[in-house]
């Protein structure tokens, strides 16, 4: 069984193909997922990586940052190829126009065709999704919560993204580049895999219900039946017209238990606060603190691996914002130095999709 | 009356998760992430209409049949 990670930042996309080919020995790889700087043209990458690995399901999208074991790189493109033992039975989706539709069924039923099997009674410890969405659609909740009542299975992924243009991502699949799409893989590994979800914040205890937003639009209007903004601003101790200095260190937080799903606000008119996932209205909210995203993913990976034993692949879908907090504190070498010693591929994602669309967080697939 | 949707959640939370209890977790935090908090109500949570709709709507979504 062997699963490879490797990386190119070759500016052409012939010669980074080239070289991904190059450095890549398996033999007749089953599935090649890759992730790619906007810098290469879509239509391009999409048809070369597919016509260099012909005999493979390939699956990938455009992106805001690329990780590689022992690296996190700008401008390149970073592959991994699972051989027939790895990868196991794959079988790839397209949602297309998922802004107007995000209703997975035509590619759930798919799946159960090629599967002959309930998608209701697949064994979430059998059967991996994965998904890749238009980091720019607005679709990612409706898609995520669709396939959420569906299926046990977990789907994790990323939103692609276009290297903070956020102008137009591109989903990638046999060959072809999509926009305003998503892509959806189930396969049935032949190894066994985990997922960890890690992020780096402490709930400060103060807690802030959403009593009055607008879900498409991504933008809380209020908070415990006031201004928004006013009550964060009160919340984190901050004038209103300074909160967005502290968003990405105060962020909210979805609690179970002590675990948060992160929600990230992005700006504010000091009324309301849009953020970059939305928040369902009732819902209640806990102020985080900011912690060390370097040393909690090396330890919740560390813990994660001696449960785990050996670590074939590691697939990450990592933030933009946790991207941004490391390269304002110059840690983008630290980061990438967790994934040393792992066949690694990752990128920097518009929002990550673990059970939901979540941010500030590191959404990781590990196959052993 | 009172703590009809603590029943109709742990009855969508039991139906998802046939038991298992990390789908549970999950199944709750699915809940959550549509706006039903399972912790915010017990046996003596008031039988809010408005709240009643909302679980049963969120219960047709999974599939799950309440009366």
């Amino acid at each position: 069984m062997d699963i490879q990670s490797v990386y190119s930042s070759k500016q052409s996309v012939n010669e980074a193909v080239i070289e991904l080919k190059e450095k890549i020995t398996i033999n007749e790889p089953r599935l090649v997922v890759f992730f790619a700087s906007s810098i290469y043209k879509p239509d391009e990458v999409a048809a070369e990586v597919k016509a260099a690995f012909s005999g493979a399901d390939v699956l990938g999208c455009s992106t805001a940052g690329e990780i590689v074991s022992g690296k996190m790189l700008t401008n390149s493109i970073v592959a991994m190829a699972f051989d027939k033992e790895a990868s196991g039975d794959v079988k790839i989706e397209v949602i297309e126009n998922i802004k107007e539709n995000s209703d997975p069924q035509k590619a759930l039923e798919s799946f159960e065709n090629h599967f002959g099997k309930k998608l209701s009674e697949m064994d979430y410890k059998k059967y991996l999704g994965l998904a890749l969405i238009d980091g720019c659609s607005f679709a990612e909740e409706a898609l995520m919560e669709k396939l959420g009542t569906k299926t046990n299975v977990f789907f994790v992924g990323g939103s692609a993204g276009d290297d903070l243009k956020f102008e137009k991502t591109y989903i990638y699949v046999n060959g072809k580049a999509y926009a305003n799409a998503a892509a959806l893989a189930l396969l049935k590994p032949g190894t066994k895999f985990d997922i960890l979800k890690t992020q780096s914040f402490k709930a400060l205890g103060k807690k802030l219900i959403a009593t009055k937003v607008n879900e498409a639009a991504r933008e809380i209007i209020e908070f415990n039946g006031k201004p928004a903004a006013e009550v964060y601003a009160e919340a984190v101790g901050k004038p209103v017209n300074e909160i967005e200095s502290v968003f990405m260190s105060r962020p909210l937080g979805v609690m179970i238990g002590d675990e948060p799903y992160v929600r990230s606000p992005q700006q504010s008119d000091s009324k309301t606060i849009k953020f970059y996932c939305n928040v369902a209205e009732g819902t209640e909210l806990t102020i985080l603190h900011s912690e060390d995203i370097i040393k909690d993913t090396r330890d919740d990976i560390s813990k994660k691996v001696r449960s785990f034993g050996r670590v074939s692949g590691l697939l990450n879908f990592n933030c933009i914002l946790r991207t941004l907090e490391l390269q304002n504190k110059n840690l983008t070498e630290e980061y990438g130095k967790v994934f040393e010693s792992i066949p690694t591929v990752g990128f920097s994602t518009y929002g990550e999709e673990y059970i939901g669309h979540i941010n500030q967080t590191s959404v990781i697939v590990l196959f052993q | 009356m009172a703590g009809k949707a603590k029943q109709q959640i742990d009855l969508i939370i039991e139906a998802v998760s046939k038991g298992n209890a990390t789908l549970k977790i999950t199944t709750k935090t699915k809940l959550l992430l549509k706006g039903l908090d399972p912790d915010r109500y017990t046996n003596s949570s008031e039988d809010d209409p408005v709240v009643l709709d909302k679980i049963k709507t969120v219960a047709a979504s999974f599939g799950v049949t309440i009366k």
